[in-house]
């Protein structure tokens, strides 16, 4: 399969089942919590010089359909980059399974590393042009926090969920799910790793389901 | 609550299930930014307990008659952002002294500093204030979370004869204050001038003043003017005294073919007397006549697991009145990471001295030494990290010869 881009992934990751249920969906939005503050990178020992240092990083919420699918006959890729000293995206859904790709776009190293229970990995340092792109499958549900031993204060959260229905939300906090197959089910916003608010919903055939989180 | 329940306390919470987000959460917390992004400002730092065990006198630049040492050190780090051009950055350090020692516990402000990048492409940067010298590559690695070893290579941290409060007046007297009249060897007495002693550079030398970098493609510059030479004693780098009358300037060029590799070259020439010890300079000279001049050679290379350094240097300390007295040191380190939160280093370390004229010959002013350092490390989160260390030492026709140093870390990091 070939991998998503990453300004795609969202439209990717709703297009599964899409042609077997194109007209069910469910859409709203979803409260975030105020903006963080920016991030401040050390550059107390090195000559930094691009981006990274100022960039925002609005909360963004990822909204998925908990119940019983079965896993994809081909696994999914999807790419988490390294550019300008941050992670982009810096959270990503992926259903169990998913292979995630770690391409460093930057003139610089990055050592990117997760401890979290969900999956514990170091990539250690790589080139640019190194092929393959070092990857990592993720098998097990939950949280993961991805990090780089070399710029601290980078990192990113990929969130492994049982479901192939899931979105990120948009900086507003707005999301559609799409080809939805009719059912009952539970709908999750994962909101940050302390907030998961979920609501049961019922799909029908060829309808809207409109849910908001306030 | 005494420091070893301090901390098990530390090792319980920064190991619980929710530490690891406590952690992040913490960080948000210490976190400040404007409305626009412009302008930030982030409080992070370490805390480190040390423990020494090493046969008597003490090794290198840790401080106690004792045989064995409990160093906690608290670091706090502030990094603001100001605009796209301004940077600020301070470093407070609580602890029992610079180098570890058995003195009280004291706050001391040990790095601060303003930079100015007027471009994008970071051609051209401009530091001012008390900050790392821009010498070698160790600089980049000496915080406790970075660096694979406890202590310092053997250049930074290795005593010589040199003193920075008294003016050698004949070789005699170096070769006294290098230990090597003393026959029989004596540990009382190598240790009882300790302080007074100086190394070829002293740690990552925070002494005050100007720097200029920036970089070309592959090619990094880096030059600075302080007011210590590189051998200075850390009460020497206080922004008070000598930057105009008697400033040390050092520079840096490094070239990277690519991401693996690093080559860099350094120098530096600067006073090694303190303005205190200018009553004891014969007359008709200056503190300008007492230089250190240090040429050093760095190489750099990671790929993947595995991390390598080396670095060689001269150090020539000039005296009018005995010559030059010569000292070379350099090491080799290279770290593998085994497993993601595995670690191994290992270093080889020399230093060797060069002949003075000495009683109408010719003879080294000081002990040929050599040490190998091992080093595990495991991190048991993102935040907590334990290391271990053995040392081996030989330095022959001192008190202690052959020397054998434990040493174990952990570093909380938030």
């Amino acid at each position: 399969m070939k991998p998503c881009s990453i300004p795609g992934l969202i439209a990717c990751t709703v297009l599964l089942g899409a042609v077997a249920y194109a007209q069910s969906a469910i859409e709203g939005r979803v409260e975030l919590p105020r903006a963080r503050a920016t991030t401040v990178i050390n550059k107390r020992y090195e000559i930094v010089t691009k981006g990274g240092t100022l960039s925002t990083n609005p909360p963004l919420a990822v909204v998925y359909l908990e119940g019983d699918f079965p896993r994809p006959t081909a696994p999914a890729m999807v790419q988490m980059a390294q550019k300008d000293l941050m992670f982009v995206p810096t959270l990503l859904p992926v259903q169990v399974g998913t292979r995630v790709e770690f391409p460093n776009l930057d003139d610089t190293y990055h050592n990117i590393f997760s401890y979290s229970a969900a999956k514990r990995f170091d990539l250690g340092r790589y080139r640019a042009d190194e092929r393959p792109i070092p990857s990592q499958v993720f098998e097990t549900p939950g949280l993961v926090t991805v990090r780089c031993d070399i710029h601290d204060h980078m990192r990113a959260l990929i969130l492994v969920l049982a479901t192939p229905h899931f979105a990120v939300t948009s900086e507003e906090g707005r999301y559609r799910l799409a080809a939805i197959p009719p059912g009952r089910y539970v709908l999750k916003a994962w909101v940050d790793s302390r907030t998961v608010r979920s609501q049961p919903v019922e799909v029908v055939g060829n309808a809207t389901l409109r849910v908001d989180f306030p | 609550m005494k420091l070893r329940h301090l901390w098990i306390l530390i090792l319980l919470v920064a190991t619980a299930p929710a530490a690891e987000d406590f952690f992040d959460r913490l960080r948000e917390t210490l976190s400040v930014s404007s409305a626009d992004g412009q302008i930030g400002a982030r409080l992070s730092g370490t805390l480190d307990v040390e423990s020494y065990h090493f046969q008597f006198p003490a090794p290198g630049l840790i401080y106690t008659p004792d045989t064995t040492l409990i160093n906690p050190r608290l670091a706090v780090f502030c990094d603001t952002q100001l605009g796209r051009q301004f940077y600020l950055f301070a470093q407070v350090r609580v602890d029992r002294g610079f180098d570890s020692s058995d003195e009280n516990v004291r706050t001391r402000l040990d790095e601060y500093a303003l930079r100015y990048a007027p471009g994008s492409a970071g051609r051209l940067n401009l530091q001012i204030g008390k900050f790392a010298t821009v010498v070698g590559n160790w600089v980049q690695r000496h915080g406790s979370w970075e660096n694979p070893f406890i202590t310092a290579p053997l250049p930074y941290e290795n005593l010589t004869g040199i003193w920075e409060s008294v003016a050698v007046r004949s070789s005699g007297v170096l070769l006294a204050w290098a230990h090597l009249l003393l026959v029989p060897p004596n540990a009382k007495a190598e240790y009882a001038d300790k302080h007074l002693r100086s190394p070829m550079i002293w740690g990552p030398s925070y002494a005050s003043g100007l720097a200029i970098f920036g970089e070309f493609g592959r090619l990094t510059y880096a030059a600075e003017m302080k007011n210590a030479a590189l051998a200075s004693q850390p009460e020497s780098w206080n922004f008070d005294h000598g930057l105009r009358e008697h400033p040390t300037v050092s520079a840096r060029l490094a070239y990277r073919p690519n991401l693996m590799w690093n080559f860099g070259l350094s120098a530096s020439t600067g006073p090694y007397l303190r303005p205190a010890a200018l009553p004891t300079i014969p007359a008709g000279f200056g503190l300008g006549d007492y230089r250190e001049v240090v040429i050093g050679q760095d190489v750099s290379f990671a790929w993947h697991y595995w991390q390598v350094w080396l670095e060689a240097y001269r150090a020539r300390f000039e005296n009018p009145r005995i010559g030059h007295a010569d000292t070379f040191a350099g090491y080799a380190e290279v770290k593998y990471k085994f497993t993601p939160q595995f670690s191994g280093a290992i270093r080889w370390n020399r230093q060797t001295y060069g002949d003075i004229n000495h009683a109408g010959g010719r003879r080294p002013w000081g002990r040929d030494t050599w040490r190998l350092d091992v080093a595990p490390s495991y991190r048991l989160t993102p935040q907590l990290q334990l290391k271990l260390q053995y040392s081996y030492q030989e330095e022959p026709d001192a008190a202690q010869p052959t020397r054998q140093t434990f040493a174990t870390q952990a570093t909380l990091r938030f």
